[in-house]
C-alpha cells in the first residue's frame, strides 16, 4: 500500500510539470546557460558592490556611512554637473545631424556603390580605438602645437592662440566635438538602416497625394523611426556614461574639474584614491538612478510605434 | 585474467590518470620550502612601462646569465601598476616575486603591510655611497615627519631600495644667460628678460592633478608653504602656500606659455627641445629622454642643470621622484629576490645600470666625470639628493590629497580661481578626506 502523503507528493509534481509543455521546458532549458551566465558575471558582482558599499576596507558592516561620504562629497555633483552638460551638447547634436545625413543619403543618393563607400566611412570612426582618437585629438586642440589654431592663425581669422583646453566652455566643447565626431555616424547607421525599412506603398501613396517633404518624414519617416530613437537614447546614454578615454588624454578632466565627467570621477575615486567603499556607494547611486532614468524614459516618452 | 566491467575500467582509469598527473605536484610541495630561501628558476618583476624601467630590462639579462635565473620582467602603464599592485597585495597573490613602486606609493604600501622588511628578513644596511634619504623613503613608518595615526609606535623596516634616484631639479638655457638662477627673484627676473614673442621664459607644468601638483610642490617648499605640517594640520591655505602658489600662477605665468593650465611633461620637452622656452623644472627622465636626447632635441649642450632654486625661506628644496625596488609578501622567493635587488646596487653593476641609461643613486656614481659627460644633469642629482629633498607627505591618502591640490592648482593657473580662493576650498576638502580616515586635521 502507498503513502497517501507520497501519492500527493507525486501528483504535486505531475501538476507543476503540466504547467509547462514539453516546449516551454524546452525553452527554459535553452535559457539556462544564458541565464546563468548573466548571474554570473551581472548578479553575482552587484551583490559583491552592493556589500562592499556598506563595508569598511577591512570588510567590517559600517551602515550607510559610505553612502553619505560619497553623497556629501561636493565633487560628486560638480561631476554630475559635467556629464549632464556634456549630454546635453553631444545627444542633440548627435541625433539631429546622424538624422540629417541618414535622410539625405536616403533621398538624395540612389548608386549603391556610392552608399556603400559611405556606409564603409561611417564605420571608420566606430572602429578607431578611443585612445587614439584622444590622442589625435589633443594635436588638433592642444596649445602652442595644434593644428587648429595653426589653421586659423594662417586663414587671418584669429590673431592670438585659442586656449581650447584650458578655458572651461571651450575645453567642454573640444571633448564634446570629438564625441560627436565618433558616434554620429552611428546614429547615422541605425537611423539610415530605419529609412530602408519604411514600406515604399507608404511613400508612393503619400507622394500621389501631394506631400510635401516635410510632412513626409513627420508623418511616416518619423513614425517608422520612433522606435530607433528609443534604442538610440538607450545606446548612448550608456555610451555617454561611460566616457572616459579621449576625456582623460585631452584634459584629464581640468580646467579645474569642468570636464570631470563622472567616469572620471569614479575612476579616481576608485583606482587612484582606492577608496574602495566609497566607489562602491557611488555605483550602486549611479545604477539605481540610471534604472529609474531608463524606466522613465520607457514609460513616458511617446517612442513605441502604436 | 580476471574480467571488469567498462565502468570499472573507466574508474581505475580515471584514479590512475589523477595520481599520475599530480605526482610532480606533490614531489614539488614536497622540496620547496616556505622560506623561500631555496633557489628559483624564474623571478617576475612588475615593472613601470617607459623610461624607469628601459635600463632594468638591458641588465637583468646579465644577471640572468650570472645565476641561471630567468628574469621575467611584466610591464605595466603607470597607473595601471598601482592598480595591479594594490589588487595583488589584497589578495596577498603570488603573482610578482619584486615590484618597481614610485615613492609616493610607499605610504599606501607600508599601511598594507604588503611588503617583506629588506633590513631584518634580508640583511640589508645602509651603504655610505647611498644618501640617507634614498633609504629614508624605502622605510615605513617614515623616520621623520609626521606618521599617519594607524602606523604610529610601529618599528620602522627597510621595505624598498631605489633604483631610479629621480629627484625634481630645475633648467634653464645657459647658452642665453651666463649666471645661474640662485633664487625664485632670479627665475623671475630672467624670465622677464628672455621672454619674447614666441619664446617663453617659463614654462609651467600646470595640467590639473599630478602634473600641477609635482611641477608647484618645490615651489610651495622653498617658499615656506606645505601641505601639513608636522602633526598633519592642513597648511595649504597659510600665507606662505598662498604666496607660493600666487608666484607661479600669476606672477611667473605673465611670461609662461599659453595653455599653461593643460601643459604636461610631454608639452614641456616640447617647447624647451625646440628652443620655444627659457626654463622650467624639470626630472632626469626628461633630460635623458627629449632635451638631451640626439636627433630629438636642438637645445643639446645648451641647458644648465640646477638644484631647485632658493624661494623666501632661504631654501631650495627638490621633490623626490625616486622608483623602488621591493619585494611582496605573497613572494614565495623572497631571498633570491632580495639577491637580484643587492647585486644591483653593487657599484660595478650600478655603473653598467647607468651605462645604460640608469639614473643612480650612488654619489660616487654621481659625481663621475666619465657618467658626467653623457648625463649633464648628474651633478645637480647629487647636490639635490645631498641637500636633502623633500619626499610627498607620507599617508596612505596622499592619491587623494594630490588630485584636490593638484586640481586647485590647476584651477589657479587656468584662472577660474584666484589662488587663495582656490588653496582654501582646497585645504578644506582635504582636511575632510584626512578627517574621515583618521587623522588628526
Amino acid at each position: 500500500m502507498t503513502d497517501p502523503r507520497a501519492q500527493a507528493a507525486s501528483s504535486a509534481v505531475r501538476a507543476r510539470r503540466r504547467r509547462f509543455s514539453r516546449q516551454e521546458r524546452l525553452a527554459y532549458l535553452i535559457l539556462l546557460p544564458a541565464l546563468g551566465t548573466v548571474f554570473v558575471i551581472v548578479t553575482i558582482p552587484f551583490v559583491l558592490v552592493l556589500i562592499q558599499s556598506f563595508s569598511a576596507d577591512d570588510g567590517t558592516l559600517i551602515g550607510l556611512r559610505n553612502y553619505s561620504r560619497a553623497l556629501g562629497n561636493p565633487l560628486l555633483y560638480e561631476a554630475i554637473r559635467a556629464t549632464g552638460v556634456y549630454t546635453l551638447i553631444v545627444l542633440p547634436i548627435e541625433f539631429l545631424l546622424g538624422l540629417t545625413f541618414a535622410l539625405l543619403v536616403h533621398r538624395t543618393i540612389k548608386r549603391t556603390g556610392i552608399r556603400a563607400a559611405i556606409y564603409v566611412l561611417a564605420i571608420l570612426p566606430l572602429v578607431v580605438p578611443p585612445v587614439a582618437i584622444g590622442v589625435v585629438a589633443r594635436l588638433i586642440y592642444a596649445p602652442s602645437y595644434g593644428v587648429l589654431n595653426v589653421i586659423l592663425e594662417r586663414i587671418g581669422v584669429i590673431h592670438q592662440e585659442i586656449d581650447f583646453l584650458g578655458d572651461p566652455t571651450l575645453a567642454m566643447l573640444s571633448v564634446a566635438s570629438v564625441d560627436v565626431w565618433q558616434w554620429t555616424p552611428f546614429v547615422y547607421l541605425v537611423l539610415f538602416s530605419g529609412l530602408q525599412t519604411v514600406p515604399r506603398e507608404s511613400v508612393e501613396a503619400a507622394q500621389i497625394d501631394g506631400v510635401t517633404w516635410w510632412t513626409q518624414f513627420i508623418y511616416i519617416d518619423l513614425f517608422y523611426l520612433r522606435p530607433l530613437f528609443l534604442l538610440l537614447l538607450f545606446f548612448r546614454l550608456a555610451d555617454v556614461l561611460r566616457v572616459f578615454d579621449h576625456v582623460f588624454i585631452l584634459t584629464g578632466g581640468g580646467p579645474g574639474t569642468a570636464t570631470q565627467l563622472l567616469s572620471l570621477y569614479m575612476y579616481r575615486v576608485e583606482f587612484k584614491f582606492f577608496d574602495l567603499g566609497q566607489a562602491a556607494a557611488l555605483a550602486v547611486v549611479v545604477l539605481v538612478s540610471l534604472s529609474l532614468l531608463y524606466t522613465l524614459i520607457t514609460r513616458f516618452l511617446p517612442l513605441e510605434r502604436e | 585474467m580476471q574480467r571488469i566491467t567498462r565502468r570499472e575500467f573507466v574508474k581505475r582509469t580515471a584514479v590512475a590518470g589523477a595520481v599520475l598527473t599530480s605526482f610532480p605536484a606533490i614531489l614539488e610541495a614536497c622540496t620547496t620550502s616556505s622560506s623561500g630561501t631555496n633557489k628559483p628558476s624564474k623571478l617576475v618583476i612588475a615593472a613601470v612601462q617607459g623610461a624607469e624601467d628601459g635600463p632594468l630590462k638591458k641588465v637583468a639579462p646579465m644577471y640572468q646569465s650570472q645565476t641561471g635565473i630567468t628574469m621575467e620582467i611584466v610591464e605595466f602603464p603607470y597607473d595601471q601598476l598601482f592598480e595591479k599592485l594594490v589588487t595583488t597585495f589584497q589578495a596577498n597573490g603570488s603573482s610578482y616575486d619584486l615590484c618597481m613602486m614610485d615613492d609616493p606609493w610607499m605610504p599606501k604600501f607600508g599601511t598594507m603591510g604588503a611588503l617583506q622588511p629588506l633590513d631584518s628578513n634580508f640583511g640589508f644596511t645602509r651603504d655610505s655611497d647611498i644618501p640617507s634619504i634614498v633609504y629614508d623613503v624605502g622605510t615605513w613608518p617614515p623616520p621623520h615627519g609626521p606618521v599617519p595615526p594607524s602606523e604610529q609606535g610601529k618599528s620602522a623596516h627597510l621595505y624598498g631600495i631605489t633604483i631610479v634616484g629621480n629627484v625634481e631639479m630645475f633648467m634653464y638655457r645657459k647658452d642665453l644667460a651666463t649666471t645661474a638662477p640662485s633664487s625664485w627673484d632670479d627665475v623671475l627676473a630672467n624670465a622677464q628678460k628672455f621672454n619674447k614673442s614666441n619664446f617663453y621664459g617659463y614654462v609651467i607644468r600646470g595640467k590639473a592633478t599630478n602634473p600641477a601638483s609635482s611641477d608647484s610642490l618645490p615651489i610651495l617648499w622653498s617658499f615656506g608653504g606645505d601641505i601639513f605640517d608636522s602633526n598633519w594640520k592642513v597648511t595649504l591655505d597659510s600665507t606662505e602656500s598662498i604666496d607660493a602658489i600666487t608666484f607661479l600662477t600669476q606672477t611667473l605665468k605673465r611670461y609662461a606659455e599659453p595653455g599653461a593650465g593643460n601643459t604636461d611633461a610631454a608639452d614641456r620637452d616640447r617647447l624647451i627641445a625646440i628652443g620655444q622656452a627659457f626654463q622650467s623644472t624639470t626630472w632626469p627622465a626628461e633630460v635623458t629622454g627629449v632635451v638631451e636626447s640626439q636627433g630629438v632635441s636642438q637645445v643639446i649642450g645648451k641647458m644648465a642643470y640646477i638644484p631647485i632654486p632658493k624661494g623666501p625661506s632661504g631654501k631650495g628644496i627638490g621633490m623626490m621622484g625616486n622608483w623602488l625596488l621591493g619585494i611582496p609578501k605573497g613572494s614565495s622567493n623572497g631571498s633570491a629576490a632580495a639577491d637580484f635587488i643587492k647585486w644591483l646596487i653593487q657599484s660595478d653593476n650600478m655603473k653598467t645600470y647607468v651605462q645604460n641609461g640608469g639614473i643612480p643613486t650612488r654619489t660616487s656614481l654621481l659625481n663621475d666625470s666619465t657618467l658626467g659627460q653623457t648625463n649633464p644633469y648628474f651633478p645637480a642629482l647629487a647636490q639635490s639628493l645631498a641637500a636633502p629633498p623633500n619626499w610627498r607627505p607620507r599617508t596612505d591618502q596622499w592619491n587623494a590629497v594630490e588630485t584636490v591640490y593638484g586640481t586647485a592648482v590647476n584651477q589657479a593657473v587656468s584662472g577660474l580661481k584666484s589662488p587663495k580662493d582656490a588653496l582654501t576650498a582646497a585645504a578644506t576638502q582635504i582636511r575632510s578626506t584626512m578627517k574621515q580616515a583618521g587623522y588628526p586635521s
